[in-house]
């Protein structure tokens, strides 16, 4: 590690870590805790949501599925940022304005039953430990590329790792959702600027977009492969017509015809029942700003994807092109190809920033993993502290000792994160699928959409949405998705592993029926009606508003004193001095 | 109908949020069925139409590329937007039963 990359990582740090002291919960309420008071703005609140949402597999997954796989590759960044629309249409204004903390808590008081409460709690664990573990992944990927070993007695991977769960575990039980909140809305801005910073550079540069892409579209796609040879590099097989080369333009080089359409299905159903995303939802002070911030999100997500894949198709020329002139990208490459996709952004960083570059985009991977930790630890945090905790095993728990089980929660859910990213071997996976990276958050998005989310627009929609069919279709497509998966992983033949792997296109609504069939044969909570009220009706908007009205219209009258009695001292200096 | 005081403006009535309601999930559903279907298209053009991913735009980009990259982000803000907008100006119109907030004052004193 150069002194440019250790000085950049420790300001980035100092700096995250300042924000979350100035801005730390002043009480220990759980209402501050969890929800930072129900007091966050749109625009704070959707880079907030950002930060927990862009994650590694964003920046460097992202990149690295377009680098490996081309067109193929973009569906993630079409998945990733279409999920937002199903999220705005038709969860974020009622979700908010029921007011929950978590979703099992929503779940729960919604369908008024405590075993729907702990099956989603049981799933929200899954979805979030499944996300945490390739954040820590990322993280040690990006610590070896950067600093390249590790403390006495682990490897850089293992250092990496461990160093940032760590940290962030410590700061998010420090900071709370409040101090997270900042801390994942400069993150944002800190990831974006990086982006952006490289996007000009490469094209400052001179580079084509569009004539790259029909360049490297001219000729087969090929990447590196390692066996009994060494590594080499073995042209992809094209998923849709084995006789015709795959190629960089067009799809083909990951997917066949099926498995393309199970992947975007699976992210774009898989964003309303991320934990960690949805709990932001209950942070804002209303259900339509909570809308307005989804807007927010749409148009950041879109910006940030658009640059994620101009990046990954820059980085697949640029770098087979700057092998003469850079000696140091011998050994990650072969033959010009980089023999890990996610090094795809931090090795453009260095060839077109030197050191300082290769910092930026390190510390923007390392921010990306560190602000999405931060919201899968407080959601973790949210549903054991508050669901189990509160509700089962201590209801009698004063305020100090559930934000102090919240806390606990957070570096349980650090320590399995980094003990499971631990134990798996990137490099074992890695040839499979197009990112590693990409494809293990992808895993996550599955359980969630299909477990999670078919349950959660019923139970907001439907009336008849019952205790015994939410939890009966939480179960299914829970255990849908993980079998499709397990079945997935074993070596079935091409094209169908793949589409098995994204699970969604059927669980899903397998989900949704086995739901509608037993919520039809069972009778909803007798509350329904008063739920509907709130769940759809705007008079605690209207309140609120009306509040935030009175506040401000109080306020001024203040101000205004404050300002004639400032005008008054200074006429009087002014009369002291003539 | 009559709201005569603050707590009427602050409450709901069952009517109201049903047909609120009945609306909003139209306004859903429909805006849902137009972004599957740009979703879904673009790949499904890309499997079936030779020009979509093997023509060339000006600079090379094919118009399947094309939309993957950049234009079905941008399709993704507008029809958000749209919805986020409509969803919206119906509740301004249907809930709440007095819904000129500019009735109240600015000074906070309420009527």
């Amino acid at each position: 590690m150069t002194v440019t990359s250790a000085g950049t990582l420790a300001i980035l740090l100092a700096a995250v870590a300042l924000v979350t002291l100035v801005m730390r919960p002043r009480g220990v309420s759980t209402v501050d805790f969890y929800l930072a008071g129900q007091r966050v703005g749109v625009a704070t609140n959707a880079l907030a949501i950002c930060g927990d949402y862009f994650s590694a597999a964003s920046f460097l997954g992202v990149a690295a599925a377009v680098y490996v796989s081309g067109l193929d590759g973009v569906w993630y960044a079409v998945g990733f940022a279409a999920g937002f629309v199903p999220v705005l249409l038709f969860v974020a204004a009622p979700l908010r304005r029921f007011g929950e903390f978590s979703i099992p808590d929503f779940l729960g008081r919604r369908l008024a039953s405590e075993r729907v409460r702990l099956v989603a709690v049981g799933v929200v664990q899954i979805v979030i430990l499944s996300y945490l573990v390739p954040q820590a992944v990322g993280s040690g990927i990006t610590w070896q590329l950067l600093v390249g070993h590790g403390l006495p007695g682990l490897s850089a991977y293992a250092t990496g790792v461990l160093l940032s769960t760590a940290v962030v575990a410590a700061l998010v039980a420090f900071g709370g959702m409040r101090g997270t909140t900042w801390t994942q809305a400069i993150q944002f801005l800190l990831l974006l600027g990086a982006l952006v910073w490289l996007a000009v550079a490469v094209a400052g540069s001179g580079f084509h977009y569009s004539g790259a892409v029909a360049d490297l579209s001219a000729e087969p796609l090929a990447n590196p492969v390692h066996d009994e040879a060494g590594w080499h590099l073995q042209p992809e097989t094209n998923q849709l017509d084995p006789t015709e080369p795959a190629t960089f333009g067009q799809p083909g080089a990951a997917y066949g015809p099926l498995a393309q359409f199970a992947l975007i299905l699976t992210l774009v159903m898989g964003t309303a029942g991320l934990p960690h995303v949805m709990n932001r939802y209950f942070t804002s002070p209303t259900g339509t700003a909570a809308r307005m911030t989804t807007v927010w999100v749409l148009g950041l997500a879109g910006l940030f994807y658009a640059l994620a894949v101009m990046l990954g198709t820059a980085a697949r020329q640029q770098i087979a092109a700057a092998v003469e002139g850079h000696p140091w990208l011998e050994e990650l490459t072969v033959d010009g190809v980089l023999r890990v996709p996610e090094h795809a952004l931090p090795v453009l960083g260095r060839i077109y920033g030197g050191d300082s570059g290769l910092a930026v985009v390190a510390a923007g991977a390392l921010v990306a993993v560190m602000s999405t930790i931060a919201g899968l630890l407080l959601a973790a945090a949210a549903s054991w502290g508050h669901d189990v905790y509160e509700r089962h095993i201590n209801p009698r728990a004063t305020q100090r000792q559930a934000v102090w089980a919240g806390r606990t929660s957070t570096v349980v859910a650090a320590l399995a994160a980094g003990a499971l990213a631990i134990a798996m071997q990137p490099e074992d996976i890695t040839p499979g699928v197009p990112s590693i990276v990409a494809a293990m958050v992808t895993w996550s998005f599955a359980i969630a959409g299909s477990a999670l989310t078919p349950v959660f627009v019923l139970a907001i929609w439907w009336r008849g949405t019952t205790a015994a069919g939410a939890t009966a279709g939480m179960v299914v497509g829970g255990l849908v998705s993980v079998t499709m998966f397990v079945v997935g992983a074993l070596p079935i033949g091409p094209g169908l592993g793949e589409m098995l792997m994204t699970p969604t296109l059927v669980a899903a609504p397998l989900a949704g029926l086995v739901t509608w069939l037993v919520s039809r044969s069972t009778t909803p909570p007798d509350d329904v009606e008063r739920q509907w009220l709130v769940l759809h009706g705007t008079a605690a908007d209207r309140h609120a508003e009306r509040l935030a009205r009175l506040t401000i219209a109080s306020a001024e009258p203040t101000q205004r004193r404050r300002g004639r009695g400032r005008a008054a001292r200074r006429e009087e200096e002014r009369d002291a001095d003539r | 109908m009559e709201h005569d005081d603050d707590d009427d403006d602050e409450h709901d009535t069952p009517a109201e949020v049903d047909a609120a309601f009945r609306t909003l999930r139209r306004v859903a559903i429909t805006h849902f069925v137009l972004f599957l279907a740009a979703v879904m298209g673009v790949p499904a053009l890309s499997l079936t139409l030779d020009w979509w991913s093997g023509g060339r735009l000006a600079g090379g980009m094919s118009p399947g590329f094309a939309m993957a990259a950049f234009g079905l982000y941008a399709f993704f803000l507008v029809i958000g937007l749209a919805a986020a907008t409509l969803s919206s100006a119906v509740e301004a119109r249907m809930l709440g039963g007095r819904n000129d907030d500019d009735d109240y004052p600015a000074d906070g004193e309420l009527p």
